[in-house]
């Protein structure tokens, strides 16, 4: 028979309990999960700033090491020998991140209005592909839009594209590539943020002489605003930096700043570069997405 | 006809979904010449047959399967934690802590890959299987707070002081109470951390050494060829996770 | 030769009482919930904390449970002291608002949760399970999820989870308030039978003073974390001794008068009424007089032998309720009058009619001029 003494909680949980009483009980919780996040994120990240400011002790040889020197120049030498890269991935995780704004919203309203009983498996569907590998879905585009598959030529046939015109190796390929391997980071906030919204919400829209374009105009955009901007920002980001996309549907001339970073780092051991551009990138994404964060304040962000 | 407009734009919109990966499956049996498997040449069941010519796929993919696990078990314990002191407490410090979950998720896996391969270089550490597990659980953590935080915010408190005025103490409330309860969170986190570490390949590059996951073979390969039996291996993990899927919304849906 | 003198030894001193709480305030940053706060619960009653939403009651309930701590101030059950003392170290047990089932346990789980963490030997369990899901009716129900049972069925489950632990308490925390109306009423005469067959303290938080009516023995009635009035049923009903509590049970009539001799009030344009004795208020003290709209009677002006208390008016409104009707009469001192009349054959009027208003001093109660 059990009694409630061999219940109690184990000595060493007593013991912090009377310690250090109930207040502490959230940061120790915290702790395990925070100091793997400091020591793998902070501390790397904060490094690679310092990195950014060296130069080699050698001109030219990598292998010799590096010291801190403080080379801002770093910075505007990366950013002027890259530039072109830069813009390009901005232009492209741009492009990509409306143009899957567009497809995911039509089916997301689709699956939380109309999806009725079958919401759930069709969510389930829209995530499936997904169970892919990455770079499988991305040869699979390489087969896709190969020059003599059939959308090219199909393209060439109703004069989208000139008779001797492709679709690989052009920034084409690897906008719809990123469009295509981010739409389910699009599509999932935007369905939850459309199926909260009350269906009597429109209907009271309705009932107030609005159309429907205007109701949605009105009401359920507005209303799943949260879900755009979280989807947006779940695009967008990995995709500017992504470059698998680019390097396997595109040509050097499509290379992305990802790309770049990759090759200075592994191949040409440019460490500072490397560091200055990666730095870059992503003070560059933090400037773009601050004002989202001001505006939703800070325990949307994890929510 | 206005009706029939949106329904008609979501079997598209699947069908768009789904080609590439229409397309894994059915390349999976191109019976193709030389090392590219770009072109259609032919019907074949060879490489399903011989799925296990090339031992380095396989050998990959276990890799891949292993790591995956280690990370998304760590992170999801570390994560769940992070989740309950969230939810159930008022500490100061909440927002910093908000805003350290939300920036591994803001940076871009190149940043996130290159800096923790700077660091180990620095701490002469050799890169390999386990600093890949270390970056793994180093990026999952945020997702899973964000999985288990969900779960938790529908939870009804009422139900932990029903069990403590029920003679229960807060570690048997907490064991037979809560835990039960928020699991199905905490699975989905795993399962979640899982996936995301089994596809991740910008941040294992970087840190892989001469280790080789499932992803990394797929690049390397990609230049020089991919085999078909990734194809084949590809279209069977496929399978086997939607079934899983399938198997485990039947039986939700038998138990409600 | 005188007998010994009785000696009373310290065992057949007078019990504590069931429930203590001794100028218990609690805070919430400034803002008091409950504002030094004496109250005394005895053995074996029905107990009733009765007000509106914010006035305090749960949270008074909540600290009695452990579930919050007073800022200041004691609470004994039973005579021990109970500040400090995690819920699960207290005799009592509670029923929550929202039931606070365990939807991952079956309903036998759940009703022997509390026996299973106090260590009790297997094979009672089972039995004891039995007997209480009897009690509240709910026999065969074990196996079930609480997802499966409708609401009063649950509420019955939550009910028996928390009596099966003998405790010498039982807080009940709003627990009929999302029950449809026939279910409400039902449950409501349920739980007084239970509370009668099994012989322990309830101590029951509401808002809806009917409920509190029917089933309670005592009932203090509460706002802004104060008690304004203790007593029975009847007793706060017919002398609710302030405006709010008058107002917050059932509805009355209030006019303003002052107080003259002989338990006489006069009201602003002459006319004396009578009041029951014992008011405690000087002459030429401002006050109101009060009185239930049942116990107005509404006659013909001029009609013999009416009671003492007699103001004129014209009906403004009459509505037939079925049981009843409710006249709202304009009187003749400028306030509005409602009384409401049992249909049982007797005159009936219409708007428009000139009446007199008459009602007996016993019924009549004094509040304060505030």
């Amino acid at each position: 028979m059990t009694t409630e003494a061999a219940r109690r909680p184990p000595g060493w949980a007593r013991w912090i309990r009377a310690k250090l009483g109930r207040r502490a009980v959230p940061y120790l919780l915290l702790i395990p999960g925070g100091l793997w996040l400091l020591a793998f994120y902070v501390i790397p990240v904060a490094q690679l700033a310092g990195v950014s400011l060296q130069e080699p002790l050698q001109a030219g040889n990598p292998q010799a090491g590096y010291e801190l020197t403080w080379r801002w120049a770093n910075y505007s030498d990366a950013f002027s020998d890259f530039s072109g890269q830069f813009y390009r991935s901005f232009l492209y995780a741009g492009v990509a991140t409306i143009a899957a704004l567009l497809i995911a919203y039509p089916l997301a309203y689709a699956i939380a209005f109309r999806g009725g009983r079958y919401k759930n498996l069709l969510l389930v569907l829209v995530l499936m592909p997904f169970l892919t590998p990455f770079l499988l879905r991305t040869l699979a585009w390489k087969v896709i839009l190969a020059d003599s598959g059939w959308v090219v030529e199909g393209m060439q046939s109703i004069g989208l594209l000139p008779s001797n015109g492709r679709l690989l190796a052009t920034g084409w390929a690897v906008i719809a590539g990123i469009t295509y391997n981010f739409l389910a980071f699009m599509t999932l906030p935007l369905y939850v943020s459309l199926e909260k919204i009350d269906p009597s919400l429109i209907e009271a829209a309705n009932d107030l002489y609005a159309s429907p374009a205007t109701a949605f105009r009105k009401v359920t955009l507005p209303l799943s605003m949260p879900g755009v901007v979280a989807g947006t920002l779940l695009t967008f980001i990995p995709a500017a930096g992504d470059y698998i996309n680019a390097q396997l549907l595109g040509n050097p001339q499509q290379f992305m700043i990802g790309n770049v970073i990759d090759s200075r780092f592994l191949r040409v051991l440019d460490y500072p570069t490397a560091a200055a551009l990666s730095f870059t990138l992503m003070l560059v994404i933090l400037a773009l997405i601050i004002p989202y964060v001001r505006a939703a304040g800070t325990e949307e962000l994890v929510a | 006809m206005r009706r029939r407009v949106l329904p008609l734009y979501a079997a598209l919109a699947l069908a768009y979904l789904f080609l590439p990966v229409a397309v894994v499956i059915l390349f999976s049996f191109n019976d193709n010449q030389g090392r590219f498997n770009f072109t259609w040449q032919g019907f074949t069941l060879k490489h399903w047959a011989g799925a296990f010519d090339v031992p380095a796929i396989f050998d990959s993919l276990l890799v891949s399967l292993r790591i995956a696990f280690f990370a998304a078990l760590a992170a999801t314990i570390l994560g769940t934690l992070i989740a309950l002191a969230l939810v159930r407490y008022y500490f100061r410090g909440r927002s910093t802590t908000n805003l350290l979950l939300f920036l591994p998720m803001a940076t871009p896996e190149v940043v996130l890959g290159s800096s923790l391969l700077a660091f180990f270089l620095t701490l002469r550490v050799a890169t390999g299987f386990w600093t890949i597990v270390i970056a793994h659980i180093m990026f999952n953590i945020s997702y899973v707070v964000v999985t288990v935080k969900a779960r938790l915010t529908g939870f009804d408190r009422h139900l932990e002081e029903a069990a403590m005025d029920l003679y229960a103490n807060e570690w048997q409330t907490f064991r037979k109470v809560t835990l039960p309860m928020i699991m199905p969170g905490v699975f989905a986190a795993f399962l979640l951390g899982f996936a995301l570490s089994f596809d991740d390949f910008i941040i294992t590059n970087f840190n892989s050494g001469a280790t080789v996951t499932f992803p990394l073979y797929i690049w390397g390969a990609a230049r020089v060829g991919v085999p078909p039996q990734v194809n084949v291996f590809g279209t069977a993990i496929f399978v086997i996770t939607v079934s899983l899927m399938f198997v485990n919304l039947w039986a939700q849906r038998r138990r409600a | 030769m005188t007998a010994a003198p009785e000696r009373i030894s310290p065992a057949t001193a007078v019990e504590p009482a069931a429930v203590e709480l001794i100028n218990v305030t609690k805070l919430f940053g400034d803002a008091p919930a409950v504002d030094d706060l004496t109250l005394t619960i005895d053995e074996n009653r029905f107990f009733a904390l009765l007000g509106p939403s914010g006035c305090g009651k749960t949270t008074t309930l909540r600290m009695v449970g452990g579930f919050e701590e007073p800022t200041s101030g004691e609470i004994r059950l039973h005579g021990e002291p109970v500040v400090g003392l995690k819920p699960y170290k207290r005799p009592v047990n509670t029923v929550f608002q929202s039931y606070a089932l365990f939807p991952h346990l079956s309903i036998f789980e759940n009703v022997a949760f509390g026996l299973r963490r106090r260590g009790v030997e297997k094979g009672d369990i089972g039995r004891r399970v039995d007997d209480m899901l009897e009690l509240v009716q709910l026999p065969g129900m074990s196996k079930r999820k609480p997802t499966q049972l409708s609401g009063g069925q649950r509420q019955r489950v939550a009910l028996a989870r928390a009596l099966i632990n003998h405790p010498r308490v039982l807080l009940l925390d709003e627990p009929l308030g999302a029950l449809d109306l026939k279910l409400r009423k039902e449950m409501q005469i349920e739980l007084k039978r239970i509370q009668n067959e099994v012989g322990i303290t309830f101590v029951h938080v509401t808002h809806d003073q009917e409920e509190a009516m029917t089933m309670a023995d005592t009932i203090a009635v509460m706002s802004h974390g104060r008690i304004r009035r203790l007593g029975s049923p009847t007793e706060i009903y017919d002398d609710p001794r302030s405006a709010f509590v008058a107002g917050f049970l059932g509805a009355s009539n209030m006019l303003a008068g002052t107080v003259g001799g002989n338990d006489e009030v006069a009201l602003a344009d002459g006319t004396r009424l009578h009041v029951a004795s014992g008011h405690g208020r000087r002459p030429g003290d401002a006050l109101r007089i009060g009185v239930r709209p049942e116990k107005v009677g509404v006659f013909e002006p001029g009609t013999a032998g009416l009671p003492a208390n007699v103001v004129e008016g014209t009906v403004t409104d009459a509505s037939f309720i079925g049981v009843s009707t409710h006249y709202i009469i304009h009187s003749v001192l400028g306030a509005d009058i409602s009384a409401v009349v049992q249909n049982v054959g007797g005159s009936s009027f219409r708007p428009g009619d000139r009446v007199a208003l008459g009602w007996n001093p016993e019924h009549s109660f004094v509040v304060d001029d505030d």
